[in-house]
């Protein structure tokens, strides 16, 4: 009896966590487009609902139903593969991913993560390089010039800073003395670690947004220069399905930022839930990163490089030294 | 002295990323200040200037006679060559024009018309919504002409305006001054 309990436990935050994952693009897109618009003295969206609130959900239906286009040279099952490979390692790495302690819901303790795994930060970083997967066969298949050159910039985009991104977090590590997640926060009650790892978090997050592939380093989708890189052939659903996944990475990146360096749900001063706590900070980092994105211009291909592996890679290496010398 | 430790400074800036912190400050500040955007046709409407040079008409006299003495000057000055006038007498003895058209389609807006007229007959008014689906209808005769809004009396705002689609598309707007647009530019 406690065994069904317990997976239909599982099985129902599996399923609130999909649904609110999927719909999440929708407020977001949202306020990227109005973020967009007040920045460049537009309104944004204004025509679909009250202050155009209801203009994703057009969007949604408006891509629900275009046609669902496939190029004639293109490798159909990869092409079709790749979006659902976008879509799904962003989704499956939020199983690992805590958002609080307990909530006591009629008298039963619930805990407000699926799994609190020992390895927890190992996997978000083993799942989430699949992603990359996605956007290779998304690029390959098409098989257009613009689709292949902006995969092979995201191959070697997040080659470079996926290790500065893990290295990044070896500092946080050795604080804790765990992978989970969830002590990691707990390690973070009295005092956040971006106090202890200035160095670390700056590493993380740059590397985090060359991760979600937001400018400045969106070479990957480089409207000007690439079409729209590698789902310039995808329309429809496959588009939104890259779409989507986008945004749950940039989601994600903001959440992994507040857990790692930020105390996740620890709160200062102001006593809130430690539920609000954590959605206020991941929050302020999801509009950093669109403050970010009508701020910069992007970087070009070699910058990028050239930050990836002269400035983050060795930064990242000077804070593993220096974290490990000063705490051991 | 000073311009080596200028140079440090800004080499300190860069360091602690003075310049994309400025950078993302302005945008801030843009995110919060009035946006210009004008929600025409259906909420918002502007309201041209005096000078404004929009749809032609053509003015009455003091006993509703229309001015023109169809001289034929708009014709010749036009540079497009998109007037034409076709003199008659009525029964007072003056030369009034029997046909003044106007090929909107054609017209550039100059305003020479208006400069060239010696009866002060004709003027480019206020009038800027007159888009068609078919050039034929950009011809416009003298009576339309007549019909046709005159100068803004005061202009330069934006008014509400609403959108009305029923028999064809009309923006109405009932307020003679609106808002200065011009508040919404900010300025640093």
């Amino acid at each position: 009896m406690e065994l069904v309990v317990a997976l239909g436990l599982i099985a129902f935050k599996v399923a609130l966590l999909i649904a609110v994952l999927l719909l999440l693009p929708l407020p977001l897109t949202w306020m990227e487009r109005k973020i967009a618009g007040h920045m460049q003295q537009r309104m944004g969206p204004m025509r679909v609902g009250w202050h155009g609130l209801l203009q994703p959900m057009a969007d949604g239906i408006k891509l629900l139903t275009k046609e669902d286009h496939i190029p004639a040279e293109a490798d159909r099952f990869l092409f079709k593969l790749a979006p659902i490979l976008a879509l799904a390692p962003p989704f499956v790495v939020f199983v690992a991913i805590p958002f609080g302690e307990t909530v006591s819901v009629l008298g039963a303790e619930i805990t407000l993560y699926v799994s609190n795994m020992n390895v927890a930060l190992l996997f978000v970083f083993a799942v989430i390089g699949l992603e990359v997967y996605g956007v290779i066969f998304g690029g390959w298949a098409a098989n257009s010039k613009y689709a292949l050159l902006g995969s092979l910039r995201t191959c070697a985009q997040m080659i470079s800073y996926e290790i500065p991104m893990g290295f990044a977090v070896i500092g946080v590590v050795i604080l804790a003395q765990s992978m989970s997640l969830v002590d990691i926060v707990r390690a973070q009650a009295d005092l956040w670690n971006i106090v202890y790892q200035p160095i670390g978090f700056f590493v993380f997050f740059v590397a985090g947004l060359a991760e979600a592939q937001r400018i400045p380093f969106d070479l990957a989708e480089a409207e000007g220069d690439l079409g729209a890189g590698f789902h310039t052939e995808y329309s429809g659903i496959r588009f939104a399905f890259f779409m989507v996944s986008e945004y749950v990475i940039m989601v994600l990146v903001s959440v992994l930022v507040v857990i790692l360096f930020f105390g996740g749900w620890n709160g200062v001063l102001i006593p809130l839930p430690p539920l609000l706590w954590f959605l206020l900070k991941v929050a302020f980092f999801v509009y950093l990163f669109m403050w970010f994105r009508f701020t910069f211009p992007r970087y070009r291909y070699d910058q990028l490089m050239t930050i990836g592996w002269k400035v983050l890679l060795p930064l990242s290496l000077a804070n593993i030294i220096i974290t490990g010398i000063v705490f051991s | 002295m000073s311009r080596a430790l200028d140079r440090v400074g800004t080499w300190v800036g860069w360091a602690f990323f003075a310049d994309l912190a400025s950078a993302l400050g302005l945008t801030f500040g843009y995110m919060f200040s009035r946006s210009v955007t004008m929600q025409y046709p259906d909420k918002e409407k502007w309201l041209p200037y005096a000078r404004y040079r929009g749809h032609h008409f053509l003015k009455r006299d003091a006993e509703g006679e229309i001015k023109c003495v169809a001289c034929e000057l708009c014709a010749r000055i036009c540079p497009c060559d998109c007037i034409e006038v076709v003199p008659y007498e009525d029964e007072k003895g003056n030369r009034r024009p029997a046909k003044f058209e106007i090929d909107t389609a054609r017209c550039l807006f100059c305003g020479l018309c208006e400069d060239a007229c010696p009866a002060d007959a004709i003027a480019l008014g206020q009038q800027y919504e007159f888009s068609s689906f078919s050039s034929r209808d950009l011809v416009i005769g003298r009576d339309d002409l007549l019909l046709k809004p005159g100068k803004a009396a005061s202009g330069g705002g934006v008014v509400a305006a609403r959108l009305d689609t029923q028999k064809t598309v009309l923006v109405e707007a009932n307020e003679p001054r609106g808002y200065n647009w011009w508040r919404n530019i900010r300025r640093r």
